[in-house]
């Protein structure tokens, strides 16, 4: 315990930092300086732009030593402390925002990027400017603070769990500057005023991912999931590459402000047009979203570090997608544009739900742990692209109310699912961490150590409700709030996505009525696989040794889990009361907190007033939280060994699930579905056989005719003056004195020439 | 009668070359027990010749960004009226000047040029034969400097001509002394081949030259090479089909040296066999000088054909960019699939120019900059693996980021720079190339675009299996024996690491030093004045 309290002790530095921002800020008479949270909040970009190389390059020089190892954690504390400088600088920011938001529209550009002309139709040169500048709406500050707070307790959490790993020693000042340039480009694609820097940026994070990913590069595995990540995403960011030089075309900008903003601009536009560049851009979103059908890097994408994870594959990155989508929002509520793009908004829907039920299929089978829950990460992350589909169906076709709710329900369930899955997330990561220990500590002086242990096997784990307390108490609410059980995070979002989803239909869009039956069902397949995941790892008696002989003693990883435990489990029924669905849709003003607030989001939730979605709502809920939670209980549930006292917060929930009755489901899980499951419908499969069957031979080929043809040609000239070569052959010699002085000899005669010519 | 000295650009080129010719001339008089004391005090010469240079271009740069603008040719040693009456003669009988100038299309090469020239010393400071032939290592890398930046500076068309072929000179020897196992046929090749190709690019300039009228005292012809009397002719060759002939001569030259599919074959021998400081500068530079020449002479003076044969430079950079990345995932040998790359980038700068948009050919010029940024950067590492791993086989070695993190951290920026990371230059010159080809060429642009796929593929597929893997230990290639790896030695990582920074800093803010701003203006007159001419849209 007091070695402990020791190693947090270093947590003075981070604290100090964000203390003593918040004081000089305040302090400071903020106008005479012209410096303002809006002014100063590209240092939320800035400083960890300027800190991830220091400590990459401390770290390279001092590994090793004490100072550095210790106390600062490898650079742990050094990015800690840059990541609570830019979470104080998003809160002041969105303090501000509330306090006058009405001046914060417009930025201004901090730099130009690069400056040039254009040639119109008409021959004439226009000058055209790429610039930096800093964006903000309630949109984007969302996505900010999700970004900020979820790095800075990652981060936390990464100190705990990377430098107790002596796998990781002396090279997780890599880890953690990393962690950093890919917060950086988090911060800066939510921050950008225009489409060409949120590219940017997005493609910073897809570098960081394939660097991260690829963390442990001496496993092969490793390295394999770094290069699929990076290919299946680049795939998507081409199109999306693509869709901007389209955009491009039609506004002679990527600014925010000028496609968005000037209404003669827009004008000048038809919607038509518009069609294949969002088409293309979403198909960017797709790939970095994980997608069906880019969805494949996901799930490989787990080799990383838990806390990679953690950030990027669930709470952070992956939502770049989303955002992106969000921030296509606009053009199709543009009045002129109407029904021109309700098809694409269609397709948003379609891809959303197919994928939704698709990863919860797979989801169904997954014995890994960070697997389980990749899969559940791409199918909520379809659940808010349904959200955001819908949305733009509604607004393309008019009615701006309901897709303000569609909007505002889709990123409020990005929001409670980035906190409930980066929740999970490192909940998943103690327990293996814990896992790995127990596994060491049992195999300590056992000479037949079996390497086959996989300490991520949800099959090794079991009954760990008694020994994990923290963490399967944040799990519970995690998948609770994932599931969708009624009052807890996800639920109040999870609702009003499928409730518009449905309502999409009700109002005429009936090509909807497919991904909508789908969403329906995979509401009650979270139930199964989540529930599934906390029972076969919580409950029942320990499957092996090593589960016997967990504890919960890594420092540093409780507190991230207790303060998003707290999150998940408030903070969705306090945004909900707040009418944070309205904040996010329409004027902020709206939103504000009361009990009136809560009255209505209730009766909204559980009693709305159209017959159809009372009646999808209610189905919804008792798929989630009854039949897909009892089935699992059925399936994976049970008792704690006798002596074994699980913490009362999830006590409860262990006996519960031991009071169910058993259902064998050997037979089921040897079936042929099972198995295409297991091989994640061959999905993946296909795409390398593909690879391997088209572009390969086209390259080797390709390398072969270059050699034996094209240069074959000149082989072939060269080979009929070969008696040519032989008697050049004569002057060389190989030696260099020689050449060099028939160079000077002809050096000589030239200038020798040229000077008696002239 | 000679008017060039004292002029900073006539410096900049005879410096290095006479330089260089007394430094051997010296080393070479000298017998056995002292040419092996000399060695090293000339490298130190050479490379601080180099740095001087280097100075130089710079200073002209600061001068020019913050005095005067990029429009029109600055320092030059003699005026148009001055080159029409004869002042400046070179050879007076058949009218060649010397005649030098700079504009915003030479001066980010010639500054390319100086920085890469002591970069390459530094990388390959132990040119790697024994004994006392070594010295003539680095003297013949200043020569070639001199060369380059003669044929980036030179106005009049056979000085030019001569700087061209110069070039070709010393890298010869670089690639038949120093370079690999087959390097004799390498250097026959590389020297064959180009010099073949720019026999046609002779004839176009002869073609030229006995169009472009002008006559003084002592001139029997009454021709002139001179580029700014052609550019400035109103009657210069007058025959449409005359003037397509010549583009399409002039072409085969560029396109060769740059080089494009179908007459790119020299280069991958050329470079797999060539030393790393070779490479470097082969890559670096000397193809830029396919894209500078066929910019300077075939764009600037045949705005009609550039036009008329805009299908073919289309077809011309598509197949080089397609067909280049398919053939470099199909690359067993590291440095060969460096080498298809160019070729593959090469053919960006081709679409750029097909645009005929300002954006478009700034990015061109871009890509040559960024190009040849990055490029020397991914030499520089293929050249530590044949120097401390004695292979270039991708596939036979794994895991080396153990032994040689420094080289693999290198790698990993050279390869990311180069697939087009962004904030790094080559993205800078991609975006700005395909953003005007969408604009031009419409719907076309997907197939570049997917090739960016098969770009990242061949990087991404190469370090995989050189660096990463390896399950915990290094995999020795067996070339190694029983040696023990090493990482790069300081001179390598120092080379690096400032092209690995400027690759950085030039995607981060491409008008570092002025430069995307000068290329995109001089891109603009360029459309504005010569292609769309003011008087066929008043």
């Amino acid at each position: 315990m007091e070695e402990q309290n020791k190693s947090e002790w270093n947590l003075v530095l981070p604290i100090l930092a964000l203390v003593s921002f918040l004081f000089v800020v305040l302090r400071m008479n903020p106008d005479s300086f012209g410096f303002d949270a809006s002014t100063s909040s590209f240092l939320i970009v800035a400083v960890p732009l300027v800190v991830f190389p220091a400590i990459l390059i401390i770290g390279q020089v001092y590994k090793g030593k004490d100072l550095w190892k210790h106390q600062l954690k490898e650079g742990g504390i050094i990015a800690l402390a840059a990541l609570a400088i830019t979470l104080a600088l998003t809160i002041w920011l969105i303090v501000e925002f509330f306090a006058h938001h009405a001046h914060f529209d417009e930025q201004g550009t901090i730099f130009d990027w690069i400056t040039f002309d254009i040639l119109l139709e008409d021959k004439a040169l226009t000058e055209s400017v790429f610039s930096f500048g800093i964006w903000i709406d309630s949109v984007s500050l969302t996505v900010l603070f999700v970004a900020a707070f979820l790095c800075f307790l990652i981060c936390w959490f990464a100190i705990g769990y990377m430098n107790t790993d002596p796998i990781n020693e002396d090279r997780n000042h890599r880890f953690f500057a990393e962690f950093l340039l890919f917060s950086m480009g988090m911060f800066g694609m939510v921050l950008a005023d225009s489409f060409l820097w949120l590219f940017i940026f997005w493609e910073i994070m897809g570098l960081c991912s394939y660097l991260l990913i690829g963390f442990y590069w001496e496993k092969p595995s490793a390295a394999a999931a770094a290069k699929k990540a990076f290919l299946t995403t680049r795939v998507g960011d081409v199109f999306l590459m693509i869709g901007l030089f389209m955009l491009y075309d039609l506004y002679h900008s990527l600014e925010f402000a000028v496609i968005f903003g000037d209404p003669t601009l827009g004008g000048a536009v038809h919607g038509v047009d518009l069609q294949w560049p969002l088409f293309f851009m979403f198909i960017g979103c797709v790939g970095k979203s994980a997608q069906f059908p880019l969805h494949v890097w996901l799930p490989d994408a787990m080799e990383g570090p838990t806390p990679v994870s953690a950030l990027i594959h669930a709470a952070t990155m992956v939502n770049a997608g989303l955002y992106l989508v969000a921030r296509m929002f606009p053009l199709f509520s543009e009045h002129h544009f109407e029904g021109d793009l309700s098809d694409l908004a269609m397709l948003i829907v379609w891809i959303g739900g197919i994928t939704a039920c698709m990863a919860a299929f797979i989801a169904f089978v997954a014995n890994d742990i960070k697997r389980v829950l990749a899969y559940s990460t791409m199918s909520q992350l379809a659940y808010i692209f349904t959200g955001l589909g819908a949305a733009c169906w509604f607004a393309n076709e008019g009615y701006h109310h309901l897709a303000t709710v569609a909007f505002g329900a889709a990123l409020f369930h990005l929001f409670n699912h980035a906190m409930a899955k980066g929740m999970l997330f490192m909940a998943s990561g103690s327990v293996i961490h814990e896992m790995h220990h127990a596994h060491d500590h049992v195999h300590l002086y056992d000479d037949d150590d079996d390497h086959d242990f996989d300490p991520q096997d949800m099959r090794n784990m079991g009954g760990l409700a008694s020994k994990l307390p923290v963490t399967s108490t944040a799990m519970m609410l995690g998948s609770m709030s994932i599931i969708g059980i009624p009052l807890i995070g996800g639920f109040w979002s999870k609702e009003g996505i499928i409730g518009q989803a449905w309502n999409v239909y009700l109002h005429g869009g009936e090509m909807i009525l497919f991904p909508a039956l789908l969403v329906l069902a995979t509401a009650g397949m979270t139930g199964f696989y989540m529930s599934r995941m906390w029972f076969m790892t919580f409950a029942g008696k320990p499957k092996t040794e090593a589960a016997k002989h967990v504890h919960e003693d890594t420092p540093w990883i409780k507190t991230p889990l207790v303060t998003l435990s707290l999150v998940t489990a408030f903070g969705g029924i306090l945004l909900a009361m707040y009418g944070f669905q309205h904040f996010l849709g329409e004027d902020p003003d709206t939103a504000h907190l009361s009990s009136h607030g809560l009255l209505y989001t209730l009766r909204h939730a559980f009693l709305p007033e159209e017959m159809t979605l009372k009646l999808v709502g209610w189905t919804a809920i008792l798929l989630s939280a009854g039949l897909g939670p009892f089935i699992a209980a059925r399936m994976h549930g049970g008792r704690l060994d006798d002596g074994e006292n699980a913490t009362p917060m999830v006590a409860w929930l262990v006996d519960l699930s031991g009071s169910v009755g058993r259902t064998d489901v050997g037979e089921l899980a040897e079936g042929g579905f099972a198995q295409a499951l297991h091989n994640r419908l061959y999905i993946d499969d296909f795409y390398e056989y593909l690879i391997a069957k088209t572009i390969l031979p086209l390259a080797k080929i390709s390398a072969w005719i270059d050699k034996n043809w094209v240069d074959g040609v000149i082989k072939g000239i060269e080979s009929g003056s070969q008696s040519t070569s032989t008697w050049l052959r004569q002057f060389t010699t190989g030696r260099a004195s020689d050449y060099l002085l028939m160079a000077a000899v002809g050096m000589l005669a030239i200038v020798g020439i040229l000077w008696g010519v002239v | 009668m000679i008017t060039f000295l004292g002029n900073p650009l006539t410096v900049l080129t005879l410096l290095p070359i006479t330089g260089a010719l007394l430094l051997m001339l010296v080393h070479w008089m000298a017998d056995d027990e002292k040419r092996e004391m000399l060695a090293n005090p000339i490298r130190y010469v050479n490379l601080g010749i180099a740095l001087l240079m280097l100075l130089m271009a710079t200073l002209i740069g600061l001068e020019e960004t913050f005095g005067l603008a990029w429009g029109e040719y600055l320092y030059q040693n003699c005026e148009v009226g001055a080159v029409s009456t004869g002042s400046c003669t070179l050879i007076s009988s058949i009218g060649v000047s010397w005649h030098v100038g700079i504009d915003a299309l030479s001066f980010p090469m010639v500054w390319l040029t100086t920085l890469l020239i002591p970069i390459t010393m530094v990388v390959e400071w132990e040119a790697k034969k024994d004994g006392p032939d070594r010295a003539y290592f680095h003297s013949l890398i200043l020569m070639m400097e001199g060369a380059l930046i003669g044929v980036f500076v030179s106005l009049d068309l056979f000085v030019f001509y001569v700087f061209w072929e110069l070039t070709l000179i010393p890298m010869f020897f670089l690639i038949l002394l120093w370079g690999g196992s087959d390097r004799r046929y390498a250097a026959q090749k590389f020297f064959i081949y180009t010099f073949t190709a720019s026999v046609f690019m002779l004839a176009g300039i002869l073609v030229m030259y006995f169009n472009n009228d002008a006559s003084w005292v002592g001139n029997i012809t009454g021709k002139s090479f001179d580029f700014i009397l052609m550019e400035t002719s109103t009657n210069f060759i007058a025959s449409e089909g005359l003037r397509s002939v010549v583009f399409l001569l002039m072409l085969i030259g560029f396109a060769t040296k740059m080089p494009s599919v179908p007459v790119h074959t020299w280069l991958p021998d050329a470079h797999v066999e060539a030393p790393t400081a070779g490479s470097m500068l082969l890559a670096g530079v000397m193809l830029k000088m396919g894209a500078y020449g066929f910019l300077r002479l075939g764009v600037t003076l045949f705005p009609d054909q550039v036009i008329q044969f805009q299908t073919l430079l289309l077809v011309l950079g598509m197949v080089s960019l397609v067909y280049g990345a398919v053939v470099c995932l199909g690359q067993i040998n590291l440095k060969r699939m460096v080498a298809y790359s160019s070729v593959s980038h090469m053919g960006l700068i081709f679409l750029g120019v097909a645009t005929l948009q300002p954006l478009g050919i700034a990015g061109a010029i871009f890509m040559m900059f960024a190009h040849g940024i990055i490029s020397p950067l991914l030499f520089a590492v293929c050249g530590s693996f044949k120097h401390h791993y004695h292979t270039l086989e991708i596939d036979s070695m794994r895991g080396l980021a153990h032994s040689s993190p420094w080289m693999s951290a290198h790698m990993m920026v050279g390869w990311m720079g180069s697939l087009g990371l962004p904030l790094m230059a080559g993205f800078v010159a991609e975006v700005a190339i395909l953003i005007a080809f969408y604009m031009t060429f419409g719907w076309w642009v997907v197939l570049p675009a997917l090739t960016l796929i098969i770009t990242a593929a061949y990087y991404l597929w190469s370090m995989q299996r050189t660096i990463f893997e390896g399950g915990g230990d290094v995999q020795l290639p067996p070339t190694m024996r029983d040696e023990e790896p090493r990482d790069i030695t300081w001179h390598e990582n120092t080379g690096m690491l400032i092209l690995g920074a400027l690759a950085v800093i030039y995607g981060i803010y491409p008008d570092f030093f002025g430069m995307f701003e000068m290329m995109s203006n001089w891109a603009s007159l360029l459309v504005e004045n010569v292609i769309y001419p003011p008087e066929v849209n008043p």
